[in-house]
């Protein structure tokens, strides 16, 4: 049902929306369960929910920017959303963002099915060329790029039949500030009550692991890639050449005096200050114990017959 | 990077109009190149054919400046006066920009008495005049000025078209950049791991204390009663 998207759009998407749509099935999916869970009864795995709900955004020239979303009640009955709701929503929404249009819709599942043409199409009153976002709420540890797929509806000739099918389009993420420092919150995910010492340097140590070790994999690409031109697989190419040997002059970052005599006033700075902090709990514990010896073995209590210290 | 981009368009006029020409004809070509303002590449033009034709011919001395351009500097081109044809004052200046790119090669911090050495600058105020107007406006070189030290402190320098031997010295620049992380990503584990077990160690010393205060508490409880 998807080829690659021919109409020339660019589509940028927000966190925001990806976070409301996996937020939404979530809720649904915890909801489903009965809360509790009856130990006695077989949990049959129910098929995961597919929840609905439409994107907003705007659209400039040929750049179809999605900024946010909402939920949509799904009437499996009559196979429909739920109009009046939408209504009622796009218009609250017109009112706080009035720059915002509804460009289309969002679901989750694996992949698209014939019945979203359905909705799809009653969508098309709307906007003529609504969008369908597609979250795949399944967790691949393997895949690498986000589970979200954006599909426009072309009109395509298959069997003498002008159909409308979904096609596959790509996109981009833009972020807005905010959203960027949230994203990155939620992405570190430090133990809530700021944890002991060890685990929070743990937590920034791993952070900087992970970060060099991505540095580290794309400099192992650009190596191979000037081996391989070394040995004559690949034509040379000069341009890129010039910019690799500009990039190797920028090291050493930093190597000067003034940079080592202040690294290591910092760093000797640090353990001096640890190492006071480090004496000042010595002598609290210390003051601690003399005095519970000194209660304990208090001269004018002679009871143990233990003599009097000091 | 933007500097490549500028450039492409430029090295694939140039290029197109050198393999359509020959010969003493190139002469006009090469001084064009070597003029424009925004072309600091040469080694595209360099290995078109009918460039490389010229070698051993009486427009040798065209080839020569070309790679003069490409790998040589200022100094070089006094030292060489007598083979090479007269410089334009556009020429002279591109050069003097290019002694800059490969001086930044080498170190990273400058000073301006070599600065005002290699490029026949007599005062600090013409020095830093150039170093400004022509070198950091047109993007190919990113600093920082230092009078009080007098020095030029670089922080990004394009890249010059590179001689033959100098992918060698990358690829080792670069598999020594690799080792470097590989091991810095090692230590990074074990600090993660030391910090862990310290943790795990004390949570258990802690634990231990506890209890044995509790054993005394009992024992001392049993004693009274």
């Amino acid at each position: 049902m998807a080829s690659s998207s021919s109409s020339g759009l660019t589509f940028k998407l927000h966190p925001l929306v990806m976070v409301n749509i996996s937020d939404h099935y979530t809720r649904v999916k915890s909801q489903m369960n009965p809360p509790g869970g009856d130990s006695a009864a077989v949990k049959a795995p129910a098929p995961p929910p597919r929840v609905y709900g439409c994107v907003i955004g705007v659209q400039r020239g040929r750049t179809v920017e999605i900024f946010n979303s909402f939920e949509l009640l799904y009437d499996s009955a009559t196979d429909s959303l739920d109009r009046a709701f939408l209504l009622k929503k796009q218009e609250l929404y017109k009112k706080v963002f009035p720059n915002f249009y509804v460009l289309g819709w969002y679901s989750t599942g694996s992949d698209a099915e014939e019945s979203d043409m359905h909705i799809h199409k009653a969508l098309m009153d709307i906007n003529e060329s609504p969008v369908y976002v597609l979250l795949n709420p399944a967790i691949n540890h393997a895949q690498k790029d986000l589970p979200v797929t954006i599909y426009e509806s072309e009109m395509h000739v298959i069997d003498g039949i002008p159909q409308l099918i979904f096609v596959n389009s790509s996109y981009t993420i833009e972020t807005v500030e905010a959203e960027r420092i949230s994203v990155d919150h939620v992405a570190h995910l430090k133990p809530s009550d700021g944890g002991s010492a060890a685990t929070q340097l743990a937590a920034h140590l791993t952070s900087i692991h992970s970060a060099i070790k991505m540095l580290n994999s794309r400099i192992r690409v650009l190596h191979h890639y000037l081996v391989a031109m070394q040995k004559g697989e690949i034509p040379y190419e000069n341009s890129l050449l010039r910019q690799v040997s500009s990039l190797l002059r920028r090291l050493p970052a930093i190597e000067s005096e003034k940079f080592q005599d202040d690294f290591l006033m910092e760093y000797s700075d640090t353990l001096l200050i640890t190492y006071l902090a480090m004496f000042t709990n010595c002598s609290s514990t210390m003051n601690e114990l003399v005095e519970k010896f000194n209660t304990a073995y208090d001269r004018h209590s002679r009871r143990g017959g233990r003599t009097a210290f000091i | 990077m933007d500097i490549e981009q500028k450039q492409a368009e430029m090295i694939d006029h140039f290029m197109k109009q050198a393999s359509s020409l020959k010969g003493s004809a190139i002469t006009p070509l090469v001084l064009e190149a070597t003029s424009n303002p925004s072309l600091f590449a040469f080694s595209e033009i360099l290995a078109v054919p009918s460039v490389t034709e010229l070698e051993g011919t009486e427009n040798a001395t065209l080839l020569d400046t070309l790679r003069l351009f490409a790998h040589g500097t200022w100094s070089d081109y006094k030292g060489n006066m007598a083979r090479l044809p007269q410089l334009v004052p556009d020429q002279i200046l591109k050069l003097k920009q290019l002694t800059v790119l490969t001086l930044a090669e080498s170190n990273k911090v400058l000073p301006y008495d070599q600065l005002m050495q290699e490029l026949d600058v007599t005062n600090v105020r013409e020095l830093e005049d150039f170093l400004i107007n022509e070198c950091m406006y047109s993007g190919i070189v990113r600093g920082k000025l230092d009078q009080l030290r007098r020095c030029f402190e670089v922080q990004f320098a394009a890249g010059r078209d590179l001689r033959p031997g100098q992918l060698g010295n990358m690829l080792h620049t670069l598999s020594d950049w690799l080792t470097t992380s590989d091991n810095l990503l090692v230590s990074i584990q074990e600090k993660i791991k030391w910090a862990d077990t310290m943790s795990e160690a004390d949570k258990k010393h802690q634990k231990d204390v506890e209890d044995r205060v509790e054993e005394v508490k009992k024992t001392l409880s049993l004693k009274v009663s």
